[in-house]
């Protein structure tokens, strides 16, 4: 079944390029392009995600419905209430010309090996969304959690999303210097790149991001509290826009077929996807 | 101060065992009771609660009180308890930012969703005082809020019929399954952790069986016959937990709160999981306590001083989870962790049995 999988996916990076034009007729579509993200949040694509089908999300655009989306974790950014869920909908909302984005952002304190991912399943059943945006490890990188526990718990919560016909976005944990060197804490963000490339979902790798980020100059910003903290708060205030880039690239590429012009709106290709089980 | 008893003994060792699964991952996890079934401690506590209100509510001969002071009484006891959430939610958000602040570590301020405290404190602090903006682990004490809040309205009923407060607390819980009424998050989305419109159910259950139990021998009795179901549903709660075998929310029919296993809502299976412990586990007190006596003091003495022991619990665990994050954990930081948060409660109990003592002695400094 995997190999199934994989074989349109390598065609669809490898022809993502040649897709590009094709899809530069909608003009609002920055596909893959990160030169829409703001200057302060600019991170090269290939620091930023890995791109892979969304095959509810397609649907849903193909049936011209409002897009359902739980996201889940992720504070809001400092000052501005509730900016991310905010943020992130006018950011699809603008890549999506046309299409309503509904976001219903839910907390999930505790962790996924203990609980939390029991807690998951009641808010997806609840909000019944098209795709489900995690942002998940920090919690169990704080509780020490063994990293298989952890990999294990996330990969079983992941598989039973998709069994459902739900797209699912992971978004790994941040990067500050103090958690650099540490054996554990790299343990879970490596485990959830490694339950996003299994379970072939897109991964917006929130941890390369920012380290591109603090290592840009800082220079004329200061935080009071030093400066994890501004590249923290600098961290909240991108994630909307790195996670839509996410989305859209995977969109762009959930589409991008092997001959253009011949696949409908509604490609075949989502139809294994969205029953993987 | 009263002597050790069934019911301050469970009590401790709920307080004890909740402690210990809020430190999570911890080695001791490992060996609690909440881990080999599908109902936990939480159940055990809010449980003894209500059957310590039937034992409050009446005078040492088993007459009730005057009405109106019971329901002073209980509304005095929420007050206390809304003082102790609102202390314990500043220092557990003052122990997560400072901790950040010393390790510089932002990543800290994240932890149990303080994150949304820190980022929207204008909302968050109206929350904290509607009891709405809750931290994980800190979830517990504002459902005791709610549920001691609308306890007299079930004494006073339970006063004229018995039967009529358990029907009237089972139709609450019955319609919030099959409706999903749950009281909101805010700021923020979503609802309370403990759903009390649910859980309610069980310290009404607690309060009618200790008034059924102090009136007639008929629940001993049958407690006793049914010992053997009680033992049952233990054993097929560890065969369950263990396997992690449970229904699929997405796949049982409607309405689905009825079928799943869901703490928020304490789902009917939940609810006969902790009636088969309750009856599995009934006759252990009496043959344990002539066998560890130290054991059975220390936890009646923390039982007896269940909220504030609860509080101090919650801020060591917190401290705890800290501790073992910034060394990395291993086996001989939980030893120590466990270790000095169990002194530390037997210090808490004993502090506030002191204090009682000498207050009622001597005029206050």
């Amino acid at each position: 079944m995997r190999a199934a999988f994989r074989v349109p996916i390598l065609a669809a990076l490898v022809l993502a390029g040649a897709a590009l034009p094709a899809l530069a007729e909608q003009p609002a579509d920055p596909t893959g392009d990160e030169s829409v993200l703001s200057q302060e949040c600019r991170v090269p694509g290939a620091q930023l995600y890995t791109a892979a089908r969304l095959g509810a999300v397609k649907a849903a655009l193909a049936e011209k419905r409002p897009l359902k989306l739980l996201a889940i974790g992720g504070s809001a950014a400092p000052g501005a209430s509730a900016s991310y869920p905010a943020k992130l909908e006018t950011a699809l909302e603008r890549a999506l010309p046309k299409v309503d984005v509904v976001i219903d952002h839910r907390g999930l304190p505790g962790e996924v090996a203990s609980g939390a991912a029991e807690r998951l399943r009641t808010m997806v059943v609840e909000a019944e969304p098209d795709l489900v945006i995690w942002q998940v490890g920090t919690h169990d990188a704080i509780a020490r959690v063994d990293a298989e526990a952890f990999e294990s718990a996330l990969s079983e919560a992941v598989a039973w999303i998709r069994s459902h016909g739900i797209d699912v976005v992971l978004v790994d944990p941040i990067y500050t210097a103090s958690m650099a060197a540490d054996a554990d804490y790299n343990r879970i963000v490596e485990a959830v790149r490694t339950v996003a490339t299994q379970q072939q979902v897109p991964l917006v790798r929130r941890y390369e991001a920012l380290h591109y980020l603090s290592s840009r100059s800082d220079r004329g910003e200061g935080h009071m509290l030093g400066r994890q903290f501004r590249l923290n708060d600098l961290g909240l205030r991108c994630m909307a826009e790195h996670v839509a880039l996410t989305i859209v690239t995977s969109l762009g590429r959930t589409d991008a077929p092997a001959e253009p012009k011949a696949t409908p709106a509604t490609s075949p290709l989502t139809g294994p996807q969205r029953a993987p089980g | 101060m009263r002597d050790p008893n069934a019911i301050d003994f469970w009590r401790g060792f709920a307080l004890v065992t909740i402690f210990i699964n809020h430190i999570p991952g911890n080695t001791f996890e490992r060996y609690t009771f909440s881990q080999y079934g599908i109902s936990d401690a939480a159940e055990l506590f809010v449980f003894l609660a209500g059957w310590s209100i039937g034992i409050a509510t009446r005078g040492r001969d088993g007459v009730p009180e005057a009405p109106g002071r019971s329901v002073v009484r209980l509304l005095a006891r929420t007050v206390e308890v809304y003082r102790a959430q609102l202390t314990v939610m500043l220092l557990a958000l003052a122990i997560i930012a400072g901790a950040a602040l010393l390790l510089d570590n932002p990543l800290i301020l994240e932890w149990h969703n303080a994150g949304g405290f820190f980022a929207d404190p204008i909302q968050s602090v109206c929350g904290m005082a509607l009891l709405t903006y809750q931290l994980g682990y800190f979830n517990i004490l504002p459902l005791y809020v709610v549920l001691i809040g609308v306890a007299p309205v079930f004494v006073l009923v339970g006063r004229v019929n018995l039967i009529a407060a358990l029907v009237l607390s089972a139709s609450i819980y019955l319609a919030s399954l099959v409706f999903e009424w749950n009281l909101p998050s805010w700021p923020g989305e979503g609802d309370w952790y403990f759903d009390p419109l649910c859980w309610q159910l069980l310290l009404v259950l607690g309060f009618v069986l200790q008034r059924w139990n102090a009136r007639s021998d008929i629940l001993r009795r049958w407690s006793r016959r049914l010992f053997p179901a009680g033992v049952v549903l233990v054993v097929a709660g560890i065969v369950l937990a263990v396997t992690e075998i449970r229904p699929d929310p997405m796949l049982v029919p409607e309405p689905r709160l009825l079928f799943t296993f869901e703490k928020t809502y304490l789902t009917p299976a939940r609810l006969v999981h902790f009636l088969g412990v309750l009856l599995a586990f009934a006759p252990v007190y009496a043959l344990l306590a002539p066998r560890i006596g130290r054991i059975v003091g220390f936890l009646s003495q923390l039982g007896r001083n269940s909220l504030a022991v609860f509080s101090m619990g919650s801020i060591l665990s917190l401290v705890g989870q800290l501790v073992r994050f910034q060394t990395g954990g291993g086996r001989l930081i939980d030893m120590l962790v466990a270790g000095s948060g169990l002194i530390g409660l037997g210090l808490t109990g004993w502090f506030v049995e002191w204090r009682t003592r000498t207050k009622s002695s001597r005029p206050r400094p």
